[in-house]
C-alpha cells in the first residue's frame, strides 16, 4: 500500500526504528531512526565519519544490525539477507565505482536485471525458444534503461574502458535493472563536477517522477538543497535533525556538526 | 611415402600423449567449474577418486556395463560435491581452499583403509577400455555444457558473484545457490574425470588422486586461462604434453623446460594463454568508438524509438 492513508500523510516505504551496529567497541550507528516517504527523493547527510554508509551497508543487508528494525513497506528485512532484500525492492549504488570487470556495459545492467529475467537457470541453459525470448526482452529493457543514463551508445564497450563519471551512471543502470522500489545512491556525485552533478539530481529527479523513491547520502550541499524533498542529518552514528534541506541546513546542531560551535568561542570570549 | 609414415609414427607416439590431455581436461574443467563462481577448491582430486573407485569396482563386481559406468561417475561425483558444498560454502573463500588440500589428504587415507572396494595400497586394474574416440566425444560434450553455461543466465550470474559477492547478492544474485550450482557441475566434470583416468591408466591405486593432478589441474586453469573455458582445455593440452614432448627433444633439461615455460606464461600472459578481456579490450578498439558515441542507434538493435 502506498499514496496517502485516511490522515492524509503517504505511508513511509522505509522505517527505520533504533537501528544499531557496533564495529569492536565502536558504534558505527546507535538508536537511529528515520523514514522515507514513498514517491519522494529523501537526503542523508553527516560529516564523514558519521555512519551514512554502514546505515545504507544495513539497509541493503550487506551488514548484518545489531539492534532495531528495518521496514520496507509492511516487512521486516533487517534479518534478511542481501540477495532477498534486492528481490524484495531494495537496489543500492557504492561510494566507490564497484562494476565488475571483464564485462561490457550492457552485461553489467543485464546482471542487474537477474532478478528480472522471467526465465528459469534451465530453461536459459538449454536455450529454449522461450528463454531466449524472454533473454531478449531483457536485453532491450537494459538498453532503455542505458539509455535513461545516456549510455546507449556505449552499451557494447568494456565498463573499465568508460570514464568515471559514465562508470557512476552505468551502476545506477544496474540498479535499475532490478525494477526497485527504493534506490539508495551512495555518495553518487563523488568526483563530479557541478555540471555532472546536476545531471545525476536531474535524473533522480525524473526517476521519482516515474514513482521511484529515492534515498541520497550526499556531501553536496547544493545538490541537497536542490533536488531533496527530506533530509535527515546523522553524527557519530546518532540522529541529529530532519525536516527540509533549508531547515536541516539552517539547524544550529548541523551547522555546529559540519562546522565546530560558534558558540564555544563565544562562550570563551565572555568567561575572560 | 616418407612424410605419411612420418605422421604415422607422430600419431602412434602421442596417441597416449592426446587422451592423457582430455583427460586432464576434464579434471582443469572441473576446478575451472568451481573457479568460475569465485572458489578455489582441489577437491576434485576427491570427485575423481570417488568416479575412479566406483565405478572400476562396480564394473569388476557386478559385470556393470562399462559404458555405463561413466554416467554413474558422474553422478557419484555430483552428489558428493553437493555434500562437500554443503560444508566448505560455510568457509571463508582461503579456507575453504586449504579445506579442500585436507579433502585430498583425507581421500587417500580413506582410499587406503578400504581395500575390499580400492584395493587398498595395492590398487586395482580397471577393465574399462577407454578410446580416443570416446574421449573426442566426451570432450566435445563437455565444450558444449560449459558453452552453454557462459552464454546463459547462469554465466552471468557466476561471473558476477565471481567479480564481487556483495555487489552481486545486492542484485538478488543468491551467491550460495549460484556457489553450490557450480559445486555439483565440478564434482559431475570431476567424477567423469576420475573415471576416465582410471580407465586411460588401467590402473588405480591411491597415488592415482593424489596431489600431482592437482598440480597439472591447476597449471592448465590458472595457466591455461581461468576466465574462459576454452582456455582451460587448452591450458590442460599444453601441460600435459609438455613434460611429453622436452622429454623426447631435450630429455635431460626437461624440467628446466617446463619452469621456463611456466615463468614466461606467467610474465607475458598473467591472465592466462586465453584471456577474454585482452580480447575484448582489442574488439573494443576496433569498433569505431567516434562513429558509435555519434550514432547513438548503432550498438542499440531492436530498441525502437
Amino acid at each position: 500500500m502506498s499514496g496517502p492513508n485516511a490522515n492524509g500523510l503517504s505511508q513511509p516505504l522505509l522505517a527505520i526504528s533504533a537501528i544499531g551496529k557496533n564495529f569492536g567497541g565502536v558504534a558505527a550507528v546507535s538508536e537511529l531512526s528515520m523514514v522515507v516517504q514513498t514517491g519522494s527523493v529523501a537526503g542523508l547527510m553527516g560529516p564523514n565519519g558519521a555512519g551514512k554508509t554502514t546505515l545504507v551497508n544495513l539497509i541493503s543487508g550487506l551488514l548484518p544490525s545489531d539492534s532495531g528494525t528495518i521496514r520496507l513497506a509492511d516487512v521486516e528485512i533487517q534479518r534478511s539477507p542481501s540477495h532477498v532484500i534486492a528481490e524484495l525492492g531494495i537496489a543500492r549504488t557504492y561510494q566507490n565505482v564497484r562494476l565488475f570487470s571483464g564485462m561490457t556495459v550492457l552485461e553489467q545492467v543485464m546482471a542487474g536485471c537477474y532478478v528480472r529475467r522471467g526465465t528459469s537457470l534451465w530453461a536459459s541453459f538449454l536455450g529454449l525458444p522461450k528463454a531466449r525470448a524472454a533473454r531478449k526482452a531483457v536485453e532491450i529493457h537494459a538498453l532503455e534503461l542505458l539509455d535513461r543514463v545516456q549510455l546507449a551508445n556505449r552499451a557494447h564497450l568494456l565498463a573499465e574502458t568508460l570514464s568515471y563519471g559514465e562508470q557512476r551512471r552505468v551502476e545506477i543502470a544496474r540498479a535499475l535493472g532490478t525494477s526497485p522500489r527504493l534506490l539508495l545512491l551512495d555518495e553518487p556525485t563523488a568526483g563530479m563536477n557541478a555540471q555532472e552533478s546536476n545531471e545525476i539530481g536531474k535524473l533522480v529527479h525524473s526517476l521519482r517522477d516515474g514513482g521511484l523513491t529515492v534515498l541520497i547520502v550526499e556531501h553536496n550541499v547544493q545538490l541537497v538543497k536542490d533536488y531533496c524533498d527530506h533530509v535527515t542529518v546523522m553524527n557519530f552514528g546518532r540522529f541529529l535533525a530532519d525536516g527540509t534541506p533549508a531547515e536541516c541546513i539552517a539547524h544550529p546542531d548541523v551547522q555546529a556538526a559540519y562546522f565546530g560551535k560558534t558558540t564555544d568561542a563565544e562562550r570563551i570570549r565572555t568567561l575572560r | 611415402m616418407n612424410a605419411m609414415q612420418g605422421i604415422l609414427d607422430f600419431w602412434a607416439a602421442y596417441r597416449s600423449t592426446l587422451a592423457f590431455a582430455i583427460v586432464n581436461s576434464f579434471l582443469a574443467l572441473s576446478t575451472y567449474a568451481v573457479l568460475s563462481a569465485g572458489i578455489l577448491s582441489f577437491a576434485t582430486v576427491t570427485y575423481a577418486a570417488f568416479g575412479g573407485f566406483l565405478g572400476a569396482r562396480l564394473v569388476l563386481a557386478t559385470g556393470f556395463d562399462p559404458m555405463l559406468t561413466l554416467p554413474a561417475a558422474a553422478l557419484a561425483g555430483a552428489v558428493l560435491s553437493y555434500l562437500v558444498a554443503l560444508i566448505f560454502l560455510r568457509l571463508e573463500s582461503h579456507w575453504m581452499a586449504l579445506a579442500s588440500l585436507a579433502l585430498i589428504l583425507i581421500t587417500r587415507v580413506i582410499v587406503i583403509n578400504i581395500p575390499v572396494v580400492t584395493g587398498g595400497v595395492n590398487g586395482m586394474s580397471v577393465p574399462l577400455p577407454v578410446s580416443l574416440e570416446l574421449l573426442a566425444v566426451l570432450i566435445a560434450l563437455a565444450a558444449l555444457v560449459f558453452w552453454r553455461l557462459s552464454v546463459s543466465w547462469y554465466g552471468i550470474a557466476a561471473q558476477s558473484v565471481r567479480e564481487d559477492t556483495a555487489v552481486a547478492s545486492s542484485l538478488g544474485i543468491a551467491p550460495r545457490k549460484i556457489q553450490t550450482i557450480a559445486f555439483v557441475i565440478s564434482g559431475a566434470v570431476g567424477g567423469l574425470g576420475g573415471m576416465l583416468l582410471a580407465g586411460a591408466l588401467q590402473f588405480i591405486s591411491p597415488d592415482t588422486y593424489f596431489v600431482n593432478i592437482a598440480f597439472t589441474m591447476i597449471a592448465g586453469v590458472v595457466l591455461g586461462g581461468s576466465y574462459h573455458w576454452t582456455g582451460v582445455i587448452i591450458g590442460a593440452a599444453v601441460f600435459t604434453a609438455l613434460p611429453v614432448i622436452a622429454q623426447a627433444i631435450i630429455p635431460e633439461f626437461q624440467d628446466v623446460a617446463n619452469g621456463i615455460v611456466l615463468l614466461l606464461i606467467m610474465i607475458f600472459l598473467p591472465r592466462g594463454l586465453v584471456d577474454p578481456l585482452s580480447i575484448r579490450l582489442r574488439k573494443n578498439f576496433q569498433i569505431p568508438v567516434a562513429r558509435a558515441i555519434e550514432d547513438p542507434s548503432i550498438s542499440k538493435p531492436g530498441v525502437v524509438k
